[in-house]
């Protein structure tokens, strides 16, 4: 397989809504924004220069078009190249990365556009005279539609589901434990310009949101946004034939479907495709689960609720199974602590952009371990990162990229 | 100049005319007979609650089976907000039962006179109610705690199930 490095990363604001741009205007955005990322690093490359496109758009409710990607495609370009849509839920973003990472490493592309995007709040609830009913409602059909969407099920209480079984079984996360995240994720995204909720709030302030789906509150839970991200892929090769200043390595991608009903799975607190992804991903990258925590610098998570984020902690392996509340209460996934988990904000701070959000929290790690991430640069010495993805009916997919700087390679 | 938007009013409307296929037999006994039938697989004895007729796990048949309607809440929520196809039904509960004898546990909403998470907390025990009026879909009944199963059953929308 041929080794494969992000040369080039775009990322449009992540806002509630862009009445300026459609879904295909959004996506050359972060195109553009991408190969000038690539030129500034030495590349010299154009849009006409692309072999091919992976394209992350997850729900085409949103878009108000069944086949989005052939029209950001002739938008871009991108005509006479090969081009795939990806759809996978919330991983929607990560599983895009890992299908372009798969048709570079294959010999398939030199030069691959991973390109993600999403643009939800053109949906409108009449009967409330508001938007986010409507946009729940279009990711309500990504439920089994025979037993489960019939009962009121969605995004929020699918995940909570997850979390209270948690909680059951470990005591952990509590709710003040699962406002810890949030209040982390909305204060790292104040340093954040293109985050869409920084805001310095408590534990307190999260206790007394209002209540969404028991014991999950509005502030426990990401704001669904509008926003594009963009990421140039190339081999070793080309790598060296553009002479890119700082090439970011991908080391590892791991994957996993579990079982979408939570009803069938052996243990309901687990979000069993984050433990399978990163298994397979850090065994790749040469890294071990046991470990992790001690090999990298710096994770963005997919932290949609924030029971969730810390859940992940666990599956992720960062703290043994049961500790990820405590792990927060100490400070360790701080921006100071002893791994910063979403230090742009993640989804709770930044917006939940789907397609684009796990092509967003790739290009943010890859930006820390390249020093390029402005006020919310971490301390890097080791040089790596891992981003997560998770999404779908009982959180059934997740996706986990591992990368790596020069200097740990 | 300063930036115009224009935007449209439109909806996306499609009609089915949905087959259960193989799963049919599950909502014909609902409709007709308020049973609700599982299935059990021929080889490993798995028991598939909602049912499905391959044992995924074995790649064998799996036979319809009557279920108890009684079970056990395995984990729930309260929903406080959604969507806008059941904004008019909130606050309601929804959990994953495990029916009797089931190894899997089912995603159904839960009733119950006082709305709290301790009513509705993982280890109540539960019962199916029925509505009068059946059309065969999974919302022709729902679970109430046991304890409330003989109030519920004499309202006038609302009925037990078969013995
Ligand atoms: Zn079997």
């Amino acid at each position: 397989m041929e080794k494969v490095a992000i040369i080039g990363i775009g990322i449009t604001p992540f806002k509630a809504r862009y009445l300026d741009k459609t879904y295909f205007e959004l996506a050359y955005d972060a195109t553009k924004l991408a190969l000038e990322d690539a030129n500034k690093q030495g590349a010299e490359i154009a849009h006409n220069d692309l072999q091919s496109t992976v394209y992350g758009i997850y729900n085409e409710l949103f878009e108000r078009q069944f086949m989005p990607d052939i029209f950001i495609n002739s938008y871009i370009g991108m005509i006479n190249k090969p081009g795939t849509r990806i759809a996978t839920g919330g991983a929607t973003g990560g599983y895009t990365v890992r299908m372009a990472y798969a048709e570079v490493a294959s010999g398939l592309s030199d030069l691959c556009l991973c390109l993600g995007v999403e643009k939800c709040n053109d949906c409108y609830d009449v009967q409330t005279g508001t938007t986010t009913p409507e946009v729940l409602n279009a990711i309500a059909y990504s439920a089994d539609m025979t037993y489960e969407y019939p009962m009121g099920m969605m995004a929020a209480s699918s995940y909570v589901s997850m979390v209270n079984a948690h909680f059951e079984e470990f005591g952990n996360p509590t709710e003040e434990q699962m406002a810890l995240v949030s209040v982390k994720n909305h204060g790292n995204a104040i340093n954040n310009p293109k985050a869409q909720s920084p805001m310095r709030i408590t534990v307190e302030d999260v206790m007394n949101s209002r209540i969404i789906c028991y014991p999950f509150k509005m502030l426990d839970c990401c704001l669904y946004s509008e926003a594009s991200a963009a990421l140039i892929l190339a081999n070793e090769e080309k790598v060296k034939e553009l002479k890119v200043e700082n090439p970011i390595w991908i080391s590892g991608v791991g994957a996993a479907n579990t079982d979408c009903f939570i009803g069938n799975r052996e243990d309901m607190g687990r979000l069993y495709s984050n433990i399978y992804a990163a298994k397979v991903a850090y065994k790749m990258a040469g890294l071990d689960y046991d470990k992790i925590k001690e090999q990298i610098d710096v994770a963005e998570l997919h932290d949609a609720f924030s029971g969730q984020e810390v859940i992940s902690y666990e599956e992720l392996g960062f703290v043994p199974f049961g500790e990820g509340g405590k792990w927060i209460e100490e400070g360790g996934p701080m921006i100071d602590g002893e791994l910063p988990c979403c230090p742009c904000g993640g989804l709770i701070g930044c917006g939940h952009a789907v397609g684009a959000t796990g092509i967003m929290s790739t290009g943010e790690a890859a930006l820390q371990i390249r020093g390029d991430a402005g006020k919310h640069q971490v301390k890097i010495e080791k040089g790596r990162a891992v981003a997560h993805s998770i999404g779908g009916p009982g959180a059934a997919y997740a996706a986990i990229i591992i990368m790596e700087n020069e200097e740990a390679r | 100049m300063e930036f115009q938007a224009h935007q449209i009013k439109d909806i996306i409307k499609i009609n089915y005319r949905y087959t259960m296929g193989g799963q049919s037999k599950f909502f014909i006994e609902l409709m007709n007979n308020k049973k609700l039938l599982g299935t059990k697989c021929t080889k490993c004895g798995k028991t598939w609650m909602p049912p499905r007729i391959n044992c995924s796990e074995c790649y064998e048949p799996a036979e319809w089976i009557e279920m108890k309607q009684t079970g056990t809440i395995d984990i729930s929520t309260i929903v406080w907000y959604t969507t806008s196809a059941f904004i008019k039904a909130i606050p309601y509960a929804i959990g994953f039962i495990r029916l009797d004898g089931a190894d899997t546990s089912m995603l159904q909403g839960i009733f119950s006179e006082s709305l709290i998470p301790s009513k509705v907390k993982k280890g109540k025990k539960v019962r199916a109610v029925f509505q009068k009026e059946r059309e065969g879909k999974m919302t022709d009944f729902f679970f109430v705690p046991e304890d409330e199963y003989e109030s519920w059953i004499i309202k006038s929308e609302y009925e037990g199930g078969s013995e």
